[in-house]
């Protein structure tokens, strides 16, 4: 009946609710990831990235989806850890993702290896915490905490349309 | 939460409430400052509970006051925030007002008005076409129920969508066409411009439209009554007096105010000769073509999305095809039935791709239409009368390559007639005809499409241009250059001589950007001139944009498409041609002409398998003007391949032009040489 508990409610409920669903998650040595999985299209094995000159350290090259050519992102050097020898657990993620522009366009990203699709209610899922002045941390969704594990939650169009990760990549480390 | 009550009873409750209020008020009882406080509480609460901000705000601000002072609740202020309050509870539990009607319900379903946007302007297309048509013939039947049936069908359509402006001029234009092919009324040039112009306003009402689909604000449709009255106007004989007198090209008439006898005598001309003005520019066309039946044959809108992706999965067909035939398991089999089956299916998948290719093509003729139509706007304006002759319009070409040619066309039309036709005096007095011819002629010549864009004008003054070139450091002294290299310095930037941008471009492009234009769609501009003559321009463009005849070559384990059309040989070295130049770098020698090399390995970061030149091949190459010898691995092959885009985040790369799909299904980088010989210098 009062007007703090409308106040409330409107502020909370939007936040939770549109990050709650599916997600696919995957790792990077031991840190657990997760993103939404309606940003996914497929996900297969490691295959021959061919390499494109001139482009940033982070983006391996360019494979070839079924006649279309799509640019690769090794996910690692992207967040600046350190890169490993590619096994048969890794895997490339191709995602959806949307651009500056609002233009969308399709991306793969390598990662260690995937592991399951997680069910999240608003409930699993917690803000970030403030890491302290500085540090961005608008690629990350939240947190959820799955049987014992944190996993982060990835805005993926963030994290491959913007350039400047730093203080992501602080974030992470 | 506050309930919703139904408006009448809760304006009653409320008004109780109020009422009590006020009356305690006035009766002045100092007892009832609490209970008149409880009472505005309760309205505040009840206020913010059904979310009426404005309500609850008032009452707790009378609340607030009154306690704060309670003297003031004796005072004037209080009526006044009672009645206040009391009318905005009647506003707020006021049945809503129904919102006013929008003015056409049917056009806010977005999906009708963009088919009706591209309904009309294909009908616009045909309108000018016709127009142009009935220019140099008025009387051509087909033109003429063609051009009715057309604003006939506008007028419908946006009849049905309650486009009240564009009903009314369609149905004013239709009027006067069927009055003409009635035979009761003539086509002379005024009716023809008025009815361009009425053209013009549809195609105004359509960019606006599509504004508003894609976002902008609404706006009404411009106003229409002054050129319906003009299309009106076309109907009374009378009036046709004053229209010539008003046109700019008819210096006499200019002088109306002189004795009627003057008006009178030009009458009588203007009706016997309706393309009287002198600055009409006339199509004419070559014999064989009768392209008015060929643009009716059937057709489907495709979306282009779909278009494309179809293309790519034909692409991918074909090399899955390759695949399979090339299988060793397969061959190993000696099977002459899965033979002749893999022939068929190979003999298939070409064919497949052949018209997949050739969906993207159009006739080159829709580019001459728009040149058609400035052509005789330019020519009235600039007082030099031309004809416009074309042929070969039916030339397939991508659909790409007309979209991006259109401006650099015009561009190089209004050139010719700006600079290179001379004016009616100077024509005459040279014994040339008064009437200047400017020809587009489109052709397929051995794997390649010609655009020549000719005139008869004055041609280009060889020694200016060199003059021009040396006062603006672009040659040095003691260079020698053919004819060709000189009339090409006209498109460097910085070079072009339009001092006044014409109204009709707008845009203000460059010949700089017109060569720009032409290198990006992998073509070369020919120039050939003779002064007093005229000038010819010829454009050479692949048949198409999207398949490229390529060499596959290697480096180290990479693998790169080098396009055909910049290579003049490959050789492998012999240790004798090579040397080093100080402050050059490396060079070969190749038939007496010293070149640079470049090293591909080096450019791009890649392991070679051998950095030594004399293992390595050499392949002589062209890019804008410079020639060269990359420097790769190993030959692997030529294919022609699909050029891909690489996608958003690598548009700009220096040296890669797209991506390719080999035959191993590996994607191969096609290189653009422009990009990979780079800043040589910097090596």
């Amino acid at each position: 009946m009062t007007a703090t508990i409308t106040d409330n409610k409107a502020a909370s409920g939007q936040a939770s609710d549109h990050r709650s669903g599916k997600y696919l998650a995957f790792h990077l040595g031991n840190e657990e990831f997760g993103i939404q999985v309606m940003k996914v299209r497929e996900i297969m094995g490691v295959q021959d990235i061919t390499a494109v000159p001139h482009t940033p350290h982070h983006t391996k090259g360019v494979i070839n989806l079924r006649g279309k050519v799509i640019p690769v992102i090794d996910l690692r050097l992207k967040f600046g850890l350190e890169e490993v020898p590619y096994t048969q657990r890794t895997c490339i993620i191709v995602v959806q993702v949307k651009g500056e522009q609002g233009s969308s366009m399709l991306m793969g990203i390598v990662v260690d290896g995937v592991s399951e699709v997680l069910n999240l209610t608003a409930s699993d899922v917690e803000d970030t915490p403030d890491f302290g002045t500085g540090v961005e941390t608008r690629g990350l969704l939240g947190m959820a905490k799955i049987k014992g594990k944190v996993k982060i939650l990835l805005d993926i169009d963030h994290v491959l349309t913007v350039h400047d990760l730093t203080s992501l990549q602080a974030a992470l480390q | 939460m506050g309930q919703e009550l139904d408006s009448s009873e809760a304006v009653r409750a409320w008004s109780e409430r109020i009422d009590s209020v006020a009356a305690q008020f006035v009766l002045g009882e100092a007892a009832s400052v609490d209970t008149v406080a409880e009472n505005l509480a309760w309205m505040r609460r009840e206020a913010a509970g059904a979310g009426w901000e404005e309500i609850a705000r008032l009452a707790a601000r009378l609340h607030d006051r009154m306690k704060a002072s309670p003297q003031w609740y004796a005072e004037g202020p209080m009526a006044d925030g009672l009645e206040k309050l009391r009318r905005a509870i009647e506003a707020a539990t006021a049945p809503k007002a129904e919102p006013p009607k929008p003015a056409n319900t049917l056009a806010q379903d977005a999906g009708l008005v963009n088919d009706f946007i591209l309904e009309t302007r294909e009908h616009l297309t045909s309108i000018e076409n016709d127009l142009l048509t009935l220019d140099r013939e008025p009387a051509q039947p087909e033109a003429l129920h063609s051009l009715f049936r057309s604003f006939h069908t506008v007028k419908g359509l946006a009849g049905f969508l309650e486009f009240d402006c564009i009903r009314a001029l369609a149905h004013e234009v239709e009027t006067i066409l069927d009055l003409a092919r009635n035979r009761q009324l003539d086509i002379t040039a005024r009716v023809i411009d008025v009815v361009l112009e009425s053209a013009d306003y549809l195609k105004n009402e359509m960019n606006r439209l599509e504004a508003e689909l894609a976002g902008a604000p609404p706006s009404a449709s411009a106003d229409v009554s002054a050129l319906i009255v003009r299309v009106q106007a076309l109907n009374k004989p009378g009036e046709e007096n004053e229209e010539e007198a008003a046109a700019p090209p008819k210096p006499e008439l200019v002088r109306a105010p002189e004795p009627a006898g003057l008006a009178v005598e030009t009458l009588p001309a203007a009706k016997s000769t309706p393309a009287a003005p002198p600055a009409v520019a006339q199509e004419t066309k070559a014999p064989a073509a009768e392209s008015r039946t060929s643009s009716e044959k059937f057709s489907v809108r495709v979306d282009t999305l779909k278009l494309d992706y179809l293309l790519d999965m034909v692409g991918e067909m074909v090399i899955a095809q390759s695949m399979v035939r090339q299988d060793p398991e397969l061959a190993g089999l000696r099977s002459p039935r899965v033979t002749r089956n893999l022939t068929q299916l190979s003999r298939v998948t070409d064919e497949v791709q052949k018209t997949a290719m050739a969906m993207r093509m159009m006739p080159v003729g829709h580019l001459f239409q728009r040149v058609a139509r400035l052509v005789r706007d330019m020519s009235r304006k600039m007082n030099k009368p031309a004809d416009l002759e074309l042929s070969g319009e039916d030339t397939q070409i991508d659909k790409t390559i007309v979209e991006e040619l259109a401006d650099p066309l015009m561009h190089m039309v209004r050139n010719s007639l700006d600079h290179g036709i001379e004016a009616v005096e100077t024509r005459r007095a040279s014994g040339k005809p008064e009437r200047a011819k400017i020809s587009l002629r489109a052709s397929h010549q051995a794997g390649h499409i010609l655009i020549e864009i000719e005139d008869d004008g004055r041609g280009l003054d060889r020694e200016k241009i060199l003059a021009k070139a040396r006062d603006r450091g672009l040659v040095s002294e003691g260079h020698t250059l053919s004819d060709n290299d000189i009339y090409n310095l006209i498109f460097e930037p910085g070079f072009s001589t339009a001092a006044a941008v014409t109204d009709v471009s707008g845009r203000g492009v460059g010949m700089d950007v017109v060569r720009k234009q032409v290198m990006k769609l992998r073509g070369r501009i020919e120039i050939h001139s003779e002064p007093g003559k005229g000038t010819v321009f010829q454009l050479k463009l692949p048949l198409t944009l999207a398949i490229i005849d390529g060499l596959v070559v290697g480096v180290g384990a990479e693998r790169y498409i080098v396009p055909i059309f910049t290579v003049q040989e490959m050789f492998r070295p012999a240790p004798e041609m090579l040397s080093t130049v100080k402050g050059q770098g490396e060079m070969v020698m190749v038939r007496n002409r010293l070149l640079p090399v470049v090293r591909l390995h080096a450019r791009f970061g890649v392991q070679a398998k051998s950095s030594d030149p004399a293992q390595a091949l050499f392949i002589v190459a062209e890019a804008a003007g410079r020639r060269f010898c990359l420097m790769v691995d190993e030959f692997i092959g030529k294919q022609e391949v699909v050029i891909k885009n690489l996608g958003e985040g690598m548009k700009n790369i220096p040296g890669v032009a797209g991506g390719a799909i080999l035959g191993d299904g590996r994607v191969g980088l096609i290189l653009d040489l422009d990009g990979v010989y780079g800043d040589h210098s910097r090596v």
